[in-house]
C-alpha cells in the first residue's frame, strides 16, 4: 500500500512540488492529474489528498468512487472551503463575517497526531499576520472531533470524523496543510505527520481508544 | 449583449460567481468542463476566471479560439497558463511576494501604463497594487495597461500584469490578459484589494459589453 494519492491541480506554487520532490515525503505518495481520479485504482492507497484548488463539481460527480474508497477503509483529507458537498459529512463553508485578527486566533480543542508538536501560534501568525490558516469553517457533522477552532466564537477550522460509509475524513477549512513545508516554526511538521497518520490507519486509532 | 463567465468548479469560483456581491454582473455562468459549441452564441465577452485547471482550458481551446475568431472578447485572468493555449501570450514565472506590504514605504513597482484606457474609468489604479503571479511580455499590437517596473521585478526586467490586445493574431477578436487572480482571493474572503479590482473590472465589462 502507498501512503497517499494527491490530485494535482497544476498550480505554480502552493507546496505540491516541494512535497513530491522531497525524498522522505515524495517517496510516500503518488501525484496524478486531478481528472485522472476516475481512472485511478484507489485501493492501492491509504489516503487521498484533495487540496483547495480542486474542482468540487467533479468531486461531487465522483462521489460513488470516493465513498467506495472510504468503505474500503481509506482516508480522505480535504483542505479548502466546501462549496459543493461531495461527501455526506461535508456542508458548505461558513466565513467569519467582518473578521478581526482576534477572530482568527487558532485554539486547539483536541489533540491529534497530525498536529502533534505544532504550536497553534505558528498556525495563527505568519510574519505577524493572522488569517492564513483559516477565516471560517466547514461545519462538522454530528459526532466529529473538532481539533482546532478560530477566535472567541470557536469556529471549527479542523475536524476529523468517521464517515457513515466507513474510513476516515479529515477536513481543514483553509489552504493545503502540505503547503507549510517551507514555513518557519512548527507548522512544517504537519505534512510528514499527515503521511504518518495515513500510514498508521484507522486500526491504530481503534487500538488507542 | 451579454457577459459570460467560465466556472472552474473550485470553491472560490462558486463564491465569486454566485455570491451576493458579484452575482448580478454575469449574464451566464458556464462550468468549464461542460463548455460546448453554441454555448457562447450571443456572448460579447467571456471572462475566464483565474485558476481554472489548465487541462480543461487546453481541452476547450478549440471553442475558446473559435469565440475569438468570431470577434469575441476573451478576458483571461491569472494562473490559467494562457501562454499554452492563446495566441501571442508570453508569460514568465516570478515567485510570489505576498509580503511586500509589510515593508514600510516599499514600492512594489506597479505602474499604470495607459491611464487614458477605458478600463481605468472603472478600475482604480490603487486596486491593481497587490501581489502578482508572473509577468507578461505583451506582443506587437497589444497595449500594456498595468505593468511592473523593473525595480519591482525580482529579475529586474519588468513586464505587464494587465494588457489589451485588439485584433489579436490579425483577427477580429480581442484578448484582455492579466496575471492577477481576483476570483481566488475574493472567493477566499481574503484581500479586499482583489475584490475592489474585480469590482472595477466588472464595472468595465458592464459598461462595455452589457449595453
Amino acid at each position: 500500500m502507498i501512503d497517499a494519492l494527491l490530485l494535482d491541480c497544476e498550480q505554480a506554487e502552493g507546496g505540491v512540488h516541494l512535497l513530491m520532490t522531497r525524498p522522505d515525503l515524495g517517496a510516500r505518495l503518488d501525484v496524478v492529474p486531478h481528472y485522472d481520479l476516475e481512472r485511478t485504482e484507489l485501493g492501492r492507497y491509504r489516503g487521498l489528498l484533495v487540496g483547495l484548488h480542486a474542482d468540487q463539481r467533479y468531486l461531487a460527480a465522483s462521489r460513488p468512487q470516493l465513498e467506495a474508497f472510504l468503505a474500503g477503509g481509506g482516508t480522505i483529507v480535504f483542505c479548502g472551503h466546501v462549496a459543493h458537498p461531495f461527501l455526506a459529512e461535508l456542508a458548505p463553508y461558513r466565513p467569519i463575517e467582518g473578521y478581526k485578527a482576534a477572530d482568527l486566533v487558532v485554539a486547539r480543542v483536541a489533540e491529534h497526531p497530525v498536529w502533534a508538536g505544532v504550536d497553534p501560534a505558528d498556525l495563527t501568525w505568519r510574519r505577524g499576520v493572522a488569517g492564513f490558516y483559516g477565516r471560517g469553517g466547514n461545519p462538522p457533522p454530528p459526532g466529529a472531533t473538532v481539533v482546532h477552532t478560530l477566535g472567541p466564537r470557536a469556529v471549527p477550522v479542523d475536524f476529523v470524523c468517521r464517515p457513515a460509509v466507513g474510513g476516515r475524513l479529515l477536513v481543514h477549512a483553509g489552504a493545503d496543510l502540505w503547503g507549510y513545508l517551507e514555513t518557519d516554526g512548527t507548522a512544517a511538521r504537519m505534512a510528514p505527520q499527515l503521511l504518518d497518520w495515513l500510514r498508521a490507519g484507522p486500526e491504530a486509532e481503534e487500538a488507542g481508544r | 449583449m451579454t457577459v459570460a463567465v467560465l466556472d472552474g468548479g473550485a470553491y472560490y469560483h462558486h463564491e465569486t460567481i454566485h455570491g451576493a456581491r458579484f452575482r448580478d454582473r454575469f449574464d451566464r455562468a458556464i462550468y468549464a468542463r461542460d463548455l460546448e459549441a453554441g454555448d457562447l452564441d450571443g456572448v460579447a465577452a467571456l471572462i475566464v476566471a483565474d485558476r481554472i485547471l489548465p487541462p480543461v482550458l487546453r481541452r476547450k481551446r478549440r471553442l475558446l479560439l473559435g469565440f475569438l475568431d468570431r470577434g469575441g472578447t476573451l478576458i483571461v485572468l491569472g494562473e490559467n497558463r494562457a501562454h499554452e493555449w492563446l495566441p501571442g501570450v508570453a508569460w514568465s514565472f516570478r515567485p510570489t511576494n505576498f509580503w511586500w506590504w509589510l515593508e514600510e514605504g516599499a514600492d512594489p513597482g506597479h505602474r499604470i501604463a495607459a491611464p487614458e484606457h477605458e478600463i481605468f474609468r472603472h478600475v482604480r489604479p490603487a486596486d491593481v497594487v497587490w501581489h502578482f503571479h508572473g509577468l507578461f511580455a505583451p506582443p506587437e499590437g497589444a497595449e500594456p495597461l498595468a505593468v511592473i517596473a523593473p525595480e519591482g521585478d525580482p529579475e529586474g526586467r519588468g513586464g505587464a500584469i494587465l494588457y489589451d490586445h485588439r485584433g489579436v493574431a490579425g483577427g477580429r477578436g480581442r484578448l484582455v490578459v492579466s496575471s492577477l487572480d481576483p476570483f481566488y482571493h475574493h472567493g477566499s474572503h481574503f484581500m479586499p484589494a482583489a475584490s475592489r479590482f474585480l469590482d472595477g473590472l466588472l464595472g468595465w465589462t458592464d459598461a462595455t459589453f452589457r449595453r
